[in-house]
C-alpha cells in the first residue's frame, strides 16, 4: 500500500514572531518545525507501512528551507519526498496550495493521502477537505483510528461525545488528529540514514500549474492588515490567606459573572 | 458589481438543534445584511429539518434553503458539502457564513474548491468597511491577527463560536426545498456507528464558561474538584495538555493550540501554568481566573484575577462559596 503524506513547515509557536509591517510578510528566518499535526500523519503513515506494506512518500509545498522538515519525516520512517518549490509559489492561500499539492499527488502512486488536522501556524484546517475536492476522492478527517483491511479502510473520527466509525473504499483522503498515536522521536540511525533518502524537488513548471491559480496572484483571498492583539495585561494577584476562594466570588460578582 | 445579494448561513447542528454558532451568525447576519443589502438566508441540510427551520425562523432568517435525505443523517464531509454547495447556488448570495467547526470547516472548504473562490477561516471579526466585507482571524498561536478579505463572490467565510451576540428576531421564512446532486465519491465513506462514550460533554467551543484542570491537580481522581465547581458554574470541562497526555482526560478534552480553541466569557484555570501552546487556545476568553500555587506561574501574566495557593483547598472552598452565595440569593 502506498502512502502519501502531505507535510508543512511552520514557525515554532513558541519562537518570537518578527513582522514586516510593510509586507505583512512573517519573518521566517526564526525557528521552523515540522508542523505538530503533521507528526502524526507521518507517524500513521509509517506504522501502517510497517503493518501492510508499500512506501511513504511525503509531499511538501515551501520554500527551499522547508527541506528541514522533510527530513525530519524521512528520518521518522518514511522512504522518500517531494518539496514543490517555486517563488511563484509563495503567497499562495489554501485553495492554491490544494491545487498545488493535488497536482503533485497526480504524478504519484497512491492508495491514502494523510494530512495533519491543522497547520499551526495558519490555523484554518482547509487544505485537506479543499484537496479531497480536487481529487475526487471520500475525506475522512478528524481520525483518531486508522484501520485497513485489504482494499477497505475503517476509522474512527474523533468528536466531543466519542466517535463515528466509517467505512470507505481506498483510495481516500484522510486527516487526522492528536491522540491517534504517540510519534517516535527520530534515532540517530534514522536521521543519518534521512539524508541519503531521495528527495525530489519540483517547481510550477514541473508540475504544470496554472500560474493564475497559484502564488498571491491567484489567491482568492487578500491580506489588507496584520497587527498585533492588543496585549492581555496582568490583573489583579492575591495570596490565599484561606479566603482565595472567597475573593474569587467577589471578583465573579463584581464583573457580573454570577 | 456582482449581482449576487444577500447573506445565507449555513446551518451547523448540534444535539438535534442547530449549535449556538449558527444563531450568532444568523444575528450577524442581519446587522451586515442591513449595509450590505439582500435577505438574510439559512441553509439546513438534516434527515428531518422542521426542528432546525422553526429555530432559524426565530432567529430572523427570511428564507430557508432546504435539504432532507437519509445521506445526511449522519456527518460526512461530501453529502453535507454538496448539500451546502447546492443550497448556495439557489441563493446566489454575496457572502456564505459557515461555522468554524471541524465539520464545517471542511464543508467550507469543499464548497470554495467546487466555486473556485476562498475562503475566510476562523474569524473573529466581521465588518464592512466602505461597502468591504473585513474578517479578522488570530493565527500563530493568536499572537498575530490578520485581517483579510476576499477576492472572489461570494465570500465564504467560517465563524468561531461566542465571539458574537445572539438575538432573537422571529420571522416566517420562505422556504426552498433543495433535491441534491450528491458526488458519488462522498458517498463512498459509509457510516457504521455513531458511540457516545464521553455522553454529557458540554461542548467547549460553545460554552460560556470552561473550568480548566492541569497537571497541578496531580491525578486523574481530582478532576472530581473541576467537575464540581463546573457544575455549580454550569460551565464546560476543559484540560491541559499535561493532563490529557497523563490519560487523565480524553483529548476531546484539551484546551491549546493542539486541542480546542475557545472563547468563553469566564476561563478558570486550575493548577495550569499557561504555556503558550495552552494561551493560544484560551487567549479570546472574556475573563481569566487562575489557581497556581506558584507565583511565578506564566498564567498570572495574562489572568484577570488570579490566586496563589493551593488548588486542592481553594476550588471546593469557592464551589461551596458559590452554591452558599446562590443559595441566599
Ligand atoms: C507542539 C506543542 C503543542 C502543544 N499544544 C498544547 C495544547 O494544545 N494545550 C496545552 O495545554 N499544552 C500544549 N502544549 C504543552 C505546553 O507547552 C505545556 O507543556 C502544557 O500546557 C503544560 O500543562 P500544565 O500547565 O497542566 O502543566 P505544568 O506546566 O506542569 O503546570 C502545572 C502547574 O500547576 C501548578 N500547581 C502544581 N500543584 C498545584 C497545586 N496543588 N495547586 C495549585 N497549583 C498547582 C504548578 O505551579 C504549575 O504552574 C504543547 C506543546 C507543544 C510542544
Ligand atoms: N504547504 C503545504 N505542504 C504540504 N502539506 C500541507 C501544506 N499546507 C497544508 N498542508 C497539509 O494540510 C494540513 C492542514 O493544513 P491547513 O489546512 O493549512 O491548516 C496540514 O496538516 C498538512 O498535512
Amino acid at each position: 500500500m502506498n502512502i502519501v503524506v502531505c507535510v508543512k513547515q511552520v514557525v515554532d509557536t513558541a519562537a518570537e514572531k518578527r513582522l514586516d509591517p510593510a509586507s505583512f510578510r512573517l519573518d521566517r528566518s526564526g525557528e521552523n518545525v515540522l508542523n505538530p499535526y503533521d507528526e502524526y500523519a507521518v507517524e500513521e503513515a509509517v506504522r501502517l507501512k510497517e503493518k501492510h506494506g508499500g512506501e511513504v512518500t511525503v509531499l511538501c509545498l515551501g520554500p527551499d528551507t522547508a527541506a528541514e522538515a522533510v527530513r525530519k519525516a524521512l528520518a521518522m520512517g518514511a522512504d522518500r519526498a517531494v518539496l514543490v518549490t517555486d517563488p511563484a509559489l509563495a503567497g499562495s492561500d489554501t485553495q492554491g496550495t490544494a491545487y498545488a499539492l493535488a497536482r503533485a499527488l497526480e504524478q504519484l502512486e497512491f492508495d491514502l493521502v494523510l494530512l495533519g488536522l491543522m497547520s499551526t501556524d495558519a490555523q484554518t484546517g482547509q487544505v485537506p477537505a479543499a484537496l479531497s475536492a480536487l481529487l475526487d476522492l471520500p475525506l475522512l478527517s478528524v481520525l483518531n483510528r486508522v484501520e485497513v483491511e485489504g482494499a477497505l479502510l475503517r476509522v474512527h473520527r474523533q468528536t466531543d461525545q466519542g466517535y463515528v466509525a466509517y467505512e470507505c473504499p481506498l483510495p481516500a483522503v484522510l486527516s487526522v488528529a492528536k491522540g491517534i498515536n504517540e510519534p517516535r522521536y527520530p534515532a540517530l540511525k534514522g536521521i543519518m540514514g534521512a539524508k541519503k533518502k531521495p528527495l525530489e524537488v519540483k517547481d510550477a513548471a514541473a508540475l504544470g500549474l496554472d500560474p493564475s491559480r497559484m502564488g498571491a496572484g491567484g489567491a482568492k483571498t487578500r491580506v489588507l492588515a496584520v497587527r498585533v492583539p492588543e496585549p492581555r495585561k496582568p490583573g489583579v494577584k492575591v495570596e490565599d490567606d484561606g479566603d482565595g476562594a472567597r475573593k474569587i466570588a467577589d471578583f465573579l460578582v463584581q464583573e457580573k459573572l454570577l | 458589481m456582482s449581482e449576487k445579494r444577500g447573506i445565507l448561513v449555513v446551518g451547523e447542528r448540534k444535539d438535534g438543534a442547530l449549535a449556538k454558532v449558527t444563531l450568532e451568525s444568523l444575528t450577524q447576519a442581519r446587522a451586515l445584511a442591513a449595509g450590505l443589502g439582500g435577505p438574510v438566508s439559512v441553509a439546513l441540510a438534516a434527515e428531518k429539518t422542521a426542528p432546525l427551520l422553526a429555530q432559524a425562523a426565530r432567529y430572523g432568517a427570511e428564507r430557508a434553503y432546504v435539504a432532507e435525505s437519509p445521506e445526511l443523517a449522519v456527518f460526512r464531509p461530501g453529502p453535507f458539502a454538496d448539500a451546502a454547495l447546492a443550497a448556495v447556488r439557489a441563493a446566489d448570495p454575496a457572502v456564505v457564513l459557515f461555522a468554524n467547526t471541524a465539520d464545517q470547516r471542511e464543508v467550507a472548504s469543499r464548497v470554495a474548491t467546487h466555486l473556485g473562490v476562498g475562503l475566510l477561516g476562523d474569524a473573529t471579526g466581521i465588518e464592512l468597511r466602505e461597502g468591504r466585507l473585513v474578517v479578522s482571524h488570530p493565527c500563530f498561536g493568536g499572537s498575530l491577527i490578520t485581517e483579510k478579505e476576499a477576492v472572489a463572490v461570494p465570500a465564504l467565510v467560517t465563524v468561531r463560536a461566542n465571539i458574537f451576540a445572539r438575538q432573537e428576531a422571529p420571522t416566517e421564512p420562505q422556504v426552498v426545498s433543495l433535491s441534491v446532486d450528491f458526488t458519488p465519491s462522498g458517498l463512498l465513506a459509509r457510516v457504521l456507528e455513531v458511540v457516545e462514550e464521553n455522553a454529557g460533554m458540554v461542548s467547549l467551543e460553545e460554552a460560556q464558561i470552561i473550568v480548566s484542570g492541569g497537571r497541578g491537580l496531580g491525578g486523574p481522581e481530582h478532576f472530581r474538584l473541576i467537575h464540581e465547581l463546573a457544575e455549580v458554574l454550569g460551565a464546560a470541562v476543559g484540560a491541559s495538555r499535561a493532563a490529557v497526555d497523563a490519560g487523565w482526560k480524553p483529548h476531546q478534552y484539551q484546551v491549546g493550540q493542539t486541542g480546542k480553541t475557545v472563547s468563553p466569557k469566564l476561563y478558570i484555570a486550575c493548577g495550569i501554568s499557561g504555556a503558550i501552546q495552552h494561551r493560544a487556545g484560551m487567549q479570546t476568553a472574556h475573563y481569566v481566573v487562575a489557581i497556581n500555587k506558584d507565583p511565578e506561574a506564566p498564567i498570572f501574566s495574562f489572568a484577570d484575577f488570579g490566586v496563589v495557593g493551593d488548588l486542592h483547598t481553594i476550588v471546593p472552598a469557592l464551589t461551596e462559596e458559590i452554591r452558599r452565595r446562590r443559595a441566599a440569593a
